[in-house]
C-alpha cells in the first residue's frame, strides 16, 4: 500500500489483522489482545493512596479514574483509546496549478450540446485550491458468503433463490471520509491514484512530491473517531463484496443480494489524497469542479445547461408526441 | 477469605469479592490475586460512568413509573442497600461457519376469473390479481464473526438479569488494574467457566440465527434450519458495572430486586403482578360485555 512502516503491534492471533497502539481488541473479529503480564507473588489486600496526602483513594465516576476524597487529586490510570482519526500518509500532487486550470477549460469546453455554446469563453475562475481529502486505503482479504434471487432457474415465480460463496481481495480500496467532497466526487477521484507514490504526511512537501506539489495545500480532518472509523470500513468492505458477488450470481436479472464476510488480514491506513477544488462562474452563478490531483484528465463537477435548447428540445418532444397522437388517432377513425 | 487491613490492621473479610471497605477505617481495600489454574482473574473492566445519586433518580423514576397490573406498593417502596458492583463476566467470541437449508417463497401473480349470479339469474365475469407463492429450497453456507457476547460469571446475578439491562458499550473497555475498581464491591469468578462457555455459545447461536433469518432472499421464508462450527473461540473474563438495590413493598414478600446498568443506565425489575387488580379488571371486562349484550338484546 505505501512505504510508511504500519503503526501496528503484533497482528492478531485469530484473522492476522494488524492491532493498533491503544487497541485491547482486534477491530474486525473482536479477539482480546495479548493481556499484559503484571506479575503477583502471592495472594494479598492493598489499599490505593493519595500521592498528595496518602489518604486511600476510590475509583470516581464523574473524572473516569480514582479520585482523593479529602484533598481532590486524581490519580491517572489507562484510558479508553478512541482517538480522532489522522491521516498518517500524504498521495503527492502530480497536476500543477496551470494544468488543473487548462484542465477545467477543456472540460467545459466539452460539455456537450446542452451546455451553452460561450461556456468556456466566458466562464470566470473565482478560486483554484489545492486540497487533500481525507480516505482510508484498505488491504484485506474477504471470505464472502451471499445469498440472492435471480431469473436463472426460475419458475412461475419470475424469481428463484441462489446461495454461493468466493474469496476476494481487497487491494488499496480507497473508502472516502472525506466532509467537503461528495460521496460521487471522491468515488470517482478515487479509483485513480498511484498510492504506491505515497509519503509519509509529515514529510517535506517537495520530498517524492513531484514537481506538482503546491505550497499552502489544506489537509482535511477526518472528523470521524476511531471506533466509527472501523464502522465505516466495515461497511465500505460490505458494500464492494455485494458489487463483487453480482457476477457469482447465476441469470440475468437479479435482487436480493445479501453478503456475510468474514474478513481477514485487514490493514487500514489513513491517507490524505490530492484534488484541485476550482469554483468557477458563468452569468453570475458559481459552480464547482474537482480536478484529480495525479491526472488532469480525470475532472468532475456541475456545469450549466442551456436554457433555450433545453426549452427547443421539449418543445420538439411535445410537438413529435403531438404529431404522432394525431397521426394515431386519425387511423383510428 | 481475610485479610488484614493496610491501614489499620482490621481483619477484613474478602468472601467472595476482590474489593471491599475496612469495617473499622472504611479504607477501601483491592486484592491483588497471583495467577492460579482454574481461577479467573479479570483481565479488562468497564468503569462506573454513573454515580449514585444518578442511580437512585434511576430507581425512583422506575418504582414510581405507572404499571396497570403491578401492586400499587412498589411506587411506595422502601428502597435499601443500593450498591454499586462490579459483576463478573465472560466477554465471548469466535468465528462461525454456518451450513442451512431453507425453504425460501418467492411471490408471483396471477390473473383469477371469477362468475357471480345476482338474483334475477344475471352471470357477471370479474377477474382480480391475486399474489401467490412459490416454494423452492435452498441450501449453502454462511461465514461471519460472532462478537460482544456477554454472559455472568457470578453466582448473584443470572444471565437473564444481565441480558435485559445489555447492551454494554465495550469500546470502553479497559485493562484490569485495581485502581479501577477501588472503593467498589468487586465481585469474584463463581459460575463453572465450562457452564458460561455452554451459555456463550447458545447465545452465539441465537446471534446466528438473527443473522440467517436477514440473509435469506425471496419474499419470506419457512423451515430454516441450521448447524453452526464455531471455530478460534475466545472467552475473556471481564468486570461490569451493575448498581443493584433491594426494594421492600411489602413485609410479608420478598424485596424486589433492580439492577441498573452503571454505564447506559438501563434498568430492569421483576416488577410483581397485583393478582387484585388482574381480578379486577377481568371483571370489569365481563361486566362490561354483559352491559353491552343485554343493551343490544334489548334494543332489538
Amino acid at each position: 500500500m505505501s512505504a510508511v512502516p504500519a503503526v501496528a503491534l503484533a497482528p492478531c492471533g485469530r484473522c492476522a489483522s494488524p492491532l493498533e497502539a491503544g487497541d485491547l481488541r482486534c477491530a474486525v473479529c473482536a479477539l482480546p489482545a495479548p493481556p499484559v503480564m503484571t506479575m503477583v507473588a502471592a495472594d494479598h489486600a492493598r489499599v490505593l493512596r493519595c500521592r498528595e496526602c496518602n489518604a486511600a483513594i476510590a475509583f470516581s465516576p464523574a473524572v473516569q479514574a480514582p479520585r482523593c476524597a479529602f484533598c481532590g487529586s486524581v490519580m491517572e490510570v489507562e484510558q479508553p483509546v478512541d482517538p480522532v482519526e489522522e491521516a498518517r500518509i500524504r498521495v503527492p500532487f502530480a497536476v500543477p496549478r496551470e494544468e488543473a486550470s487548462a484542465a477545467l477549460r477543456t472540460w467545459l469546453a466539452s460539455r456537450g450540446w446542452f451546455a451553452p455554446r460561450a461556456l468556456a469563453a466566458e466562464a470566470v475562475l473565482d478560486s483554484l485550491a489545492p486540497l487533500y481529502w481525507a480516505g482510508w486505503i484498505v488491504d484485506a482479504r474477504v471470505a464472502v458468503t451471499w445469498t440472492a434471487d435471480s431469473n436463472a432457474g426460475s419458475g412461475r415465480s419470475a424469481w428463484a433463490p441462489h446461495a454461493g460463496q468466493f474469496e476476494t481481495q481487497c487491494a488499496n480500496l480507497v473508502i472516502p471520509a472525506s466532509r467537503g467532497l461528495t460521496m460521487r466526487e471522491c468515488s470517482q477521484l478515487a479509483g485513480s491514484y498511484d498510492l504506491a507514490r505515497a509519503v509519509p504526511l509529515d514529510a517535506a512537501r517537495d520530498e517524492g512530491a513531484g514537481e506538482g506539489s503546491p505550497l499552502g495545500s489544506v489537509i482535511e480532518s477526518f472528523d470521524a473517531q476511531r471506533s466509527a472509523a472501523r464502522a465505516l470500513v466495515h461497511d465500505a468492505i460490505e458494500a464492494l463484496a455485494k458489487i463483487r458477488a453480482e457476477p457469482h450470481i447465476p441469470g440475468s436479472r437479479f435482487r436480493n443480494i445479501h453478503v456475510s464476510c468474514l474478513v481477514d488480514a485487514q490493514a487500514t491506513e489513513r491517507a490524505a489524497l490530492p484534488a484541485w477544488v476550482m469554483a468557477y462562474r458563468y452569468r453570475d452563478k458559481a459552480y464547482r469542479a474537482v480536478i484529480h490531483g495525479q491526472r488532469a484528465g480525470v475532472v468532475i463537477g456541475k456545469a450549466p445547461l442551456d436554457a433555450t435548447k433545453v426549452a427547443f428540445l421539449i418543445l420538439a418532444g411535445c410537438t413529435l408526441l403531438a404529431v404522432i397522437a394525431i397521426l394515431v388517432l386519425t387511423r383510428h377513425r | 477469605m481475610q485479610f488484614a487491613c493496610e491501614q489499620c490492621g482490621a481483619s477484613v473479610d474478602f468472601a467472595g469479592v476482590s474489593s471491599a471497605a475496612c469495617p473499622y477505617c472504611a479504607s477501601p481495600s483491592v486484592v491483588e490475586r497471583a495467577p492460579a489454574p482454574g481461577r479467573a482473574l479479570p483481565s479488562f473492566v468497564l468503569a462506573f460512568t454513573s454515580d449514585e445519586a444518578r442511580a437512585r433518580t434511576t430507581l425512583g423514576t422506575f418504582l414510581g413509573r405507572r404499571r396497570w397490573f403491578s401492586d400499587g406498593a412498589i411506587a411506595r417502596a422502601q428502597v435499601s442497600g443500593l450498591r454499586g458492583v462490579y459483576v463478573p463476566a465472560y466477554l465471548y467470541s469466535a468465528v462461525a461457519r454456518t451450513t442451512y437449508s431453507a425453504s425460501i417463497g418467492e411471490h408471483y401473480e396471477e390473473t383469477e376469473e371469477t362468475t357471480s349470479t345476482d338474483a334475477s339469474g344475471k352471470t357477471t365475469t370479474s377477474t382480480r390479481t391475486v399474489t401467490r407463492t412459490e416454494h423452492c429450497p435452498l441450501a449453502g453456507l454462511h461465514v461471519g464473526y460472532v462478537t460482544d457476547v456477554v454472559v455472568s460469571g457470578s453466582a448473584g446475578l443470572g444471565d437473564d438479569e444481565l441480558q435485559r439491562v445489555e447492551p454494554f458499550d465495550l469500546r470502553q473497555l479497559r485493562r484490569h488494574a485495581p485502581a479501577i475498581i477501588s472503593g467498589w464491591i468487586a465481585e469474584d469468578f463463581a459460575r463453572d467457566q465450562a457452564a458460561c462457555l455452554a451459555r456463550s455459545r447458545t447465545e452465539a447461536m441465537d446471534s446466528i440465527g438473527t443473522r440467517l433469518r436477514r440473509f435469506m432472499p425471496g419474499d419470506n421464508h419457512s423451515d430454516l434450519t441450521w448447524s453452526t462450527r464455531l471455530e478460534w473461540e475466545g472467552m475473556e473474563p471481564i468486570l461490569v458495572p451493575m448498581w443493584i438495590a433491594a426494594a421492600r413493598y411489602h413485609e410479608d414478600k420478598p424485596p424486589l430486586r433492580v439492577v441498573i446498568n452503571g454505564q447506559t443506565g438501563a434498568v430492569h425489575g421483576e416488577i410483581p403482578i397485583s393478582w387484585l387488580r388482574v381480578v379486577l379488571a377481568v371483571l370489569l371486562l365481563v361486566g362490561l360485555g354483559a352491559a353491552i349484550y343485554v343493551l343490544t338484546r334489548h334494543g332489538r
